[in-house]
């Protein structure tokens, strides 16, 4: 192959019995004019170093594994064409999150976010199957339908300037997801999760940086849910001092 | 790398069976890219506070009477104070547009029964606002209008 | 003051969003004559003087006005220092900050309040 086809990979290497700190490791790859950054970091794992660790999985843009730092920027390496980076590709693990080994970032903080905002239909009175199913206009559907095509790929997160300095913020995909249930026809959970939307984890540390919604590869536009939910989890805030409410925060 | 973030940034409420490399801010966090912008956003708070407390200042004069309003008037007139006035309107204008940007797909989808109006209306309505305000105060405090 | 200052925080973000919303829109005018253009001798003569000055900003709508935009901004100041004081890794200053910085501009509206009802 001609050296015309001969990409360079400056990819961060970290393995927790070997480094004190992480390490760039540099590679030279013979490249595919169709490829993308996956299926360079897949041929250095499979032909060049079997010890680089990285996520992914469909490899087409839909399960959300393969986000990463291509070039300093949150990207799903499966989506990334090649043909649109130099002959010099740095690819890094996703900011924001402690590192397991190499590319491959520890999640459960994420999951942790996520379950907290109670992501699914409360009901005060659960309804009986003899009742028949729940019936949703697609107006109804419409409302919230956007903030439903979130993939959990985190790059909004890796994204967030808040995310990074404020340990407790519940992030922009937790929001969106909550923000999701609570324009959901169906849900009655609005008040518990406002709740939790002015709790520790608050909705109101989010400081307009816009980057969530710059780097959603689903055009979810959390930053749009997280504004939404800020003027909603103020009219609770300001509701709650005329219906007082049991429970606490 | 751009530096280290919080050392609890995304950390799950109990560790990993291994140890884990410390979280990193994006790399172009604070002065690079977009996000020079958002920092320069966060640093017109600092303009904000200045001007309100010029601001009373000059109200509180123009209640002491005709001597204290000429004399924070002639205090004004002093170049760093215009060049102050200058860029915090500069900084007024950066954080008006900003905003606006912003506000129209911050509106939730339905407030009760009410929804809001399509996002270029809002967007239409709040730059129509701005310059009228704006426009309608300086013919006034510039004395076009009595 | 962490709980105190989550209690609080839905009423502190309105302050700061029409600070910016209400505070931008009122301070364009004030800063392009007051700032700017009276000081350069570019207003209508006798556009500021005192007596008009003051006819002017006693007027109901005029108080409002100035107590709007000498308030409204302190609180943008306030919430957005705080905000960059966050981003500089000052989390864990955050409570003393935040309380210190929203004092200010509590302190300020209430000075506000004051200048506009002596006038």
């Amino acid at each position: 192959m001609s050296d015309q086809d001969r990409k360079k990979f400056v990819i961060t290497r970290f393995d927790p019995d070997r480094d004190d700190e992480p390490r760039k490791q540099t590679y030279e790859v013979p490249v595919e004019p169709y490829w993308k950054v996956l299926d360079a970091l897949n041929f250095i794992k499979d032909e060049i170093d079997p010890t680089l660790s990285h996520r992914w999985s469909c490899r087409m843009a839909v399960c959300g594994s393969c986000g990463m730092l291509v070039n300093g920027k949150p990207s799903l390496t499966c989506k990334d064409a090649l043909s649109d980076y130099g002959d010099t590709i740095e690819v890094e693990p996703l900011s924001n999150f402690p590192v397991i080994r190499d590319l491959v970032i520890d999640l459960d903080g994420f999951m942790e976010k996520l379950h907290g905002v109670r992501p699914w239909i409360i009901r005060a009175k659960q309804r009986a199957a003899e009742e028949g199913t729940y019936r949703q206009s697609p107006e109804e559907l419409e409302q919230f339908r956007q903030f439903s095509m979130c993939i959990n790929c985190m790059l909004c997160y890796a994204a967030c300037p808040v995310v990074a300095n404020e340990p407790a913020f519940i992030g922009p995909a937790a929001i969106a997801l909550g923000h999701r249930y609570n324009l959901d026809s169906r849900d009655e959970g609005n008040a518990e999760r406002n709740g939790i939307f002015r709790g520790e984890g608050t909705v109101f540390s989010c400081s307009y940086a816009n980057e969530c919604s710059e780097v959603c590869p689903k055009h979810v536009d959390p930053a749009a849910a997280v504004n939404q939910a800020k003027i909603n989890a103020v009219i609770d805030w300001a509701a709650s001092f005329v219906v007082p409410r049991g429970g606490g925060e | 790398m751009a530096g280290a973030a919080h050392p609890d940034a995304m950390q799950p409420s109990r560790p990993g069976r291994t140890r884990t490399a410390r979280p990193q801010r994006p790399p172009q966090f604070p002065f690079r890219g977009r996000y020079a912008a958002y920092t320069l956003f966060d640093i017109t708070g600092v303009l904000y506070l200045l001007v309100g407390f010029v601001a009373l200042r000059v109200v509180w004069a123009l209640g002491n009477g005709a001597a204290a309003w000429h004399e924070v008037q002639r205090e004004l007139t002093h170049p760093s104070y215009v060049a102050f006035h200058v860029i915090a309107l500069i900084s007024v204008v950066f954080v008006g547009v900003r905003f606006f940007r912003l506000f129209p797909k911050a509106q939730p989808p339905r407030i009760g029964p009410v929804k809001p109006p399509p996002q270029p209306v809002i967007l239409g309505f709040l730059y129509a606002v701005w310059i009228g305000v704006a426009g309608l105060m300086t013919a006034i405090l510039a004395g076009g209008i009595s | 003051m962490k709980h105190f200052l989550l209690r609080i925080e839905p009423l502190v973000w309105l302050l700061f969003g029409q600070g910016i919303l209400i505070g931008t829109i009122l301070l364009t005018g004030w800063l392009i004559v007051i700032g700017v253009a009276a000081p350069l001798g570019l207003v209508a003569p006798g556009a500021l003087a005192y007596e008009r000055a003051h006819a002017l900003a006693s007027h109901w709508i005029g108080r409002l006005v100035l107590l709007a935009l000498i308030a409204l901004p302190l609180w943008k100041g306030a919430h957005h220092v705080r905000s960059l004081s966050l981003d500089f890794g000052g989390a864990a200053r955050d409570a003393t900050l935040a309380a210190i910085l929203y004092s200010v501009a509590a302190l300020g509206s209430l000075l506000a309040i004051c200048a506009v009802v002596r006038l």
